[in-house]
């Protein structure tokens, strides 16, 4: 779920993006590339082309069901839009490390995935 | 063996016919809260494919003033009698 | 599927309440969607005006809350494939199982009850 809770602010050139206490973006609307970029770095992460295809899967799925989707639908979106290779769990725990489905919808500007612990 | 509970009257919401196609030859039904009302002769024809097997919890009857006026093919038990029920089934399903 | 076998599962989710108006659909949906986030072999059943839930053409309620038509759309995501519909509901509404937004299996009032006893868990919306 989307909180309204203002924790901090991510400094993305002028502007002052508003993120909830785990990282969640507090306007949805905010997101650009460049916040996604400026999220990854701050966590240390590099995006590549891999992760921004991904990322784009995650906006595609959030843009048809409302929902930022849990592991496994994660699998299969990514499967069906980018192929099978590419649609394995193993693969994204590469990409996003720690909790796949959790840190690619934070960087993908969507909320926090309800249907996973 | 499932036990099924019902807490809305058959009087204010259908939900009890949904509980009733539900049942099995051997499921029992326990009619807890507004369901106890089911329990009155006016009411208790709406349970009848499975008058063998009805239940009503004393304490919401008593809360209501029914114990005396329930039907009385309806099985009356209290508290730990609904523990009991639901240690003899399988799973427990509720309707509301 | 056998038609005579009852489908199985781990976990039954009835929805008997229709879209907007409470949140006990969304409540079922959310609780299918975790159990099957989590491995689980989830069905859907749908009953009374829970039906209504699978109406072409939903959209959001009157001061912009969401809906449930998008949630549904996911659900073959999360691998909830098995959805089943009540005869006894469909005659009631007048619907046919084909004009629904998601292929259902209709069921008979009937086998409902060795439906519920064929999965480990039944939980009602």
């Amino acid at each position: 779920m989307a909180t309204t809770e203002i924790h901090r602010y991510l400094r993305v050139g002028e502007r002052r993006i508003a993120l909830d206490p785990e990282g969640y973006l507090v306007t949805l609307d905010d997101w650009t590339p460049e916040v996604a970029s400026a999220l990854a770095q701050e966590e240390g992460r590099t995006l590549t082309e891999e992760h921004w295809e991904v990322i784009a899967v995650l906006r595609d799925f959030y843009a048809r069901f409302e929902s930022a989707p849990a592991m496994r639908p994660l699998v299969k979106a990514v499967g069906q839009a980018l192929g099978p290779e590419k649609g394995r769990s193993l693969y994204l725990m590469k990409l996003f490390p720690d909790s796949p489905a959790k840190v690619a919808a934070r960087l993908a500007g969507l909320p926090k995935p309800t249907h996973c612990l | 063996m499932i036990l099924h509970i019902l807490n809305r009257a058959p009087g204010t919401s259908l939900v009890y016919r949904e509980a009733l196609a539900g049942m099995g030859p051997e499921d029992r039904l326990l009619l807890i809260e507004d369901g106890v009302n089911g329990a009155l002769p006016s009411q208790v024809r709406h349970f009848e494919p499975v008058s063998n097997r009805l239940f009503a919890l004393r304490e919401d009857l008593a809360s209501r003033g029914l114990v005396g006026r329930c039907d009385e093919t309806v099985q009356v038990v209290d508290i730990d009698g609904f523990v009991e029920l639901t240690e003899e089934a399988d799973k427990t399903v509720s309707w509301f | 599927m056998d038609r005579h076998a009852a489908p199985r599962g781990d976990l039954l989710v009835i929805l008997r309440h229709p879209p907007h108006g409470t949140s006990w659909l969304r409540d079922g949906l959310d609780a299918a969607l975790v159990a099957a986030a989590f491995g689980q072999t989830v069905s859907l059943l749908f009953q009374g005006d829970g039906l209504l839930a699978l109406l072409d053409g939903q959209g959001r309620g009157a001061l912009g809350q969401k809906g449930t038509a998008a949630t549904l759309e996911m659900l073959s995501l999360y691998d909830i494939d098995a959805l089943f519909a009540d005869t006894e509901a469909l005659a009631r509404l007048e619907l046919r199982a084909d004009e629904l937004m998601l292929p259902v299996v209709p069921v008979d009032t009937t086998r409902i009850a060795a439906m519920l006893a064929s999965h480990r868990q039944v939980l009602v919306f």
